[in-house]
């Protein structure tokens, strides 16, 4: 298949050489008449006639160009114009009454002549604050420009990038964080790496992510794996080193052997502060996703922000700017709320609603359970 | 013009009831065997002898406190009876046992606060019994117990935070208690801790000492402290960590606050202060330079 298509390729271009004058010409003039069928798309735009993914579709615009000529449509062109239209039709339809792209004029088509209103139209970089509410709601609910760039989906899209980066970066680097942290082995085995690593951004890996990983979701995760993987071990190792050795002292002088200084205190021992490093670095994340996004195929809700940025619509950009921040600070809160439910042994910053959750979460621990069950059921005397 | 200074009988002298209680306490077993213990670290300023030579032994439920200016090595001395650091030269014997590194037989109280703050009260008391095989159901039982005893069955529950610092010290007890070991090693348990509690918790550890087969070898600063609690007191002194003196309190068991001010008492914490702070004769104190700035009046002082 692919080297008949390259067979094919060389012979169109020996074809070209036998006359390369004519061959020249006509396809340059083949691509300047494009260029005036595409004249059309602003007006085809602003009447609703295509839609905007259909911006470079010659088929849809030649089809607005038969209409126009044939009187179906109007939008209120100039009698100049719409006389242009009608010549241009003509030779067009002479040549092909639907769009090919090989079988399409070569002769010189008529340009139209600019018409418009006199109001020149500049971007606007800072919406007030009320449209930008009025476009998000339009935007959330799915009832915007944005057609099938639906924000939801893109933002689940988000989610799971960075939900997936994040547990495989947690799943790999906590464990090598506890090893270096509690072995000086290991961290004078690993950390100098880590350290200098540290100082290589990961978005400069980006190019080789997608030769490794593809355009699609795996470079993604990968960066955002990358960027947090550095911080987290160095992060997490020395909260480790952190722990009180005094404890160390205690549980060894209680018939604790190494195994269980590990398993029985060290890691409980940093679970509080581990849980707040996770936090920390679960904002980092969000920063390497939104450059992740933007790697191969753009996905997620910096897809949004990049193509409707770049075509300065603005008041699509900032409510999503604006739920990005929501997420991460509503997710942050959510977390510390937490940290006091499953740490309630902590002693501060725990809120009566995290120790009431967690008063109730300690009745259904599995040790009460089995006590509950053990426990003989109270016959009442009649 | 001084004061006059009370007259003390010597500190040797003892009654005929203590001298019999010593002499029985003596024929006991040696539960813990200390055999010139040399302790050397070297620093990048070349090497400091910490302890040197030091021998001793404790004899079966004795309560022995070791006193001495700061810095002459009694933290050391009960980290490495702990088995937490390593002797230079010299044995530590348990029960006529030779010992290296930490084992359940040798309790240890420290200094600050180790209970594990994500075990409550129960579970920290349950630990070492668990690190050392016990099922669940045998360790919480046992756990209750030396809880109880320590008069905290109404905080089993807690979590460390919500104690106040002489509870925390009274779990640690009971969490060393819990083992079983043959010694309890207590490193300044209570120095922490505000004079009144400091004070509770020293007739709480003498009841729990009275109603449990235990050794104690106690670290402490306070004389009164060392005085109030021993059989015997044991100094060092420092650089190089050495024993000085092996003093026998002279006043009579069971202990109670009111024989603070006995002449037994007294003349014990007089021989310890002389054996501390040698160089210092009576009514003298270092001075300090005077300041400049501050005119004193006559009428002061």
């Amino acid at each position: 298949m692919e080297e008949a298509r390259f067979e094919a390729f060389r012979a169109a271009v020996r074809q070209d050489n036998t006359d390369p004058q004519a061959a020249e010409t006509a396809a340059a003039g083949r691509r300047a008449n494009k260029r005036i069928l595409r004249g059309i798309t602003p007006l085809a735009l602003a009447e609703n006639w295509i839609t905007p993914e259909q911006e470079k579709d010659y088929a849809a615009l030649y089809t607005v160009w038969q209409r126009i000529a044939l009187g179906e449509l109007s939008g209120g062109l100039s009698q100049e114009n719409l006389g242009i239209v009608s010549k241009n039709w003509a030779d067009m339809s002479a040549v092909s009454p639907s769009y090919n792209s090989r079988n399409f004029p070569s002769e010189p088509l008529l340009k139209l002549i600019p018409e418009g209103k006199s109001e020149v139209k500049r971007p606007v970089f800072l919406p007030a604050p009320h449209e930008i509410i009025a476009r998000a709601s339009e935007d959330f609910r799915g009832q915007s420009e944005l057609g099938d760039l639906n924000v939801w989906g893109r933002y689940l899209v988000s989610i799971r990038t960075i939900a997936g980066g994040f547990l495989l970066v947690c799943l790999v680097g906590v464990p090598i964080a506890l090893l270096c942290g509690t072995f000086s082995f290991f961290s004078r085995l690993i950390e100098p790496f880590v350290d200098f690593f540290r100082y290589m951004p990961a978005p400069a890996f980006g190019t080789l992510l997608i030769a490794l990983f593809g355009i699609y979701d795996a470079p993604k995760l990968a960066l955002v794996f990358l960027g947090t993987l550095p911080q987290l071990i160095l992060m997490v190792a020395n909260t480790t080193r952190m722990l009180d050795t005094s404890l160390l002292d205690a549980a060894q002088t209680l018939g604790a052997n190494r195994k269980q200084l590990v398993t029985r205190v060290v890691i409980p021992g940093i679970l509080p502060n581990l849980y707040n490093d996770i936090r920390i670095l679960l904002g980092w994340a969000w920063t390497w996703l939104i450059i992740a996004e933007l790697l191969g195929v753009k996905a997620g809700l910096t897809e949004i922000i990049d193509t409707q940025g770049r075509r300065f619509h603005f008041d699509h950009v900032y409510p999503i700017i604006l739920l990005i921040g929501l997420t991460g600070f509503l997710t942050d809160q959510f977390l510390a709320w937490f940290r006091g439910v499953i740490f309630p042994y902590t002693e501060q910053g725990i809120s009566a609603s995290a120790r009431s959750a967690a008063r109730v979460l300690s009745k259904v621990s599995p040790l009460r359970l089995k006590r509950a069950l053990r426990a003989k059921p109270v016959t009442v005397a009649t | 013009m001084t004061a006059p200074v009370l007259e003390l009988p010597p500190y040797t002298r003892q009654s005929p009831e203590v001298e019999a209680r010593f002499h029985k306490l003596k024929k006991r077993p040696v539960t813990l065997d200390v055999n010139r213990l040399t302790k050397v670290f070297s620093t990048p300023q070349g090497e400091v002898t910490a302890l040197e030579n030091v021998s001793f032994a404790l004899h079966r439920r004795e309560f022995m406190c070791v006193i001495g200016a700061s810095g002459c090595g009694k933290s050391t001395l009960v980290r490495i009876l702990a088995g937490l650091e390593s002797a230079s030269a010299g044995e530590v014997l348990v029960g006529g046992e030779s010992v290296s590194g930490p084992g359940p037989d040798r309790g240890m109280v420290f200094q600050g606060y180790t209970l594990f703050p994500w075990l409550t009260v129960k579970q920290n008391v349950m630990f070492g019994l668990k690190m050392t095989g016990h099922s669940e159901a045998t360790a919480e039982s046992e756990a209750m117990q030396w809880i109880e005893l320590v008069g905290l069955a109404s905080s089993a529950e807690v979590y460390p935070h919500q104690l106040s610092g002489g509870m925390k010290q009274r779990v640690a007890i009971a969490r060393a208690l819990a083992n079983q070991p043959r010694i309890l090693l207590m490193d300044e348990p209570f120095g922490a801790l505000d004079a009144q509690t400091r004070a509770q918790m020293q007739s709480y550890l003498l009841q729990i000492w009275r109603q449990v087969d235990i050794t104690i070898l106690f670290i402490t600063h306070d004389l009164d402290e060392a005085v109030y609690l021993s059989d015997r007191v044991l100094v060092l002194d420092s650089d190089p960590g050495r024993v000085g003196e092996l003093i026998e309190v002279p006043v009579p068991q069971p202990r109670n606050p009111r024989q603070f001010l006995t002449p037994e008492f007294l003349s014990a914490k007089k021989r310890l202060e002389e054996l501390i702070h040698p160089q210092q004769r009576d009514g003298e104190e270092d001075r300090l330079p005077m300041l400049r700035m501050t005119k004193v009046g006559d009428d002061v002082v």
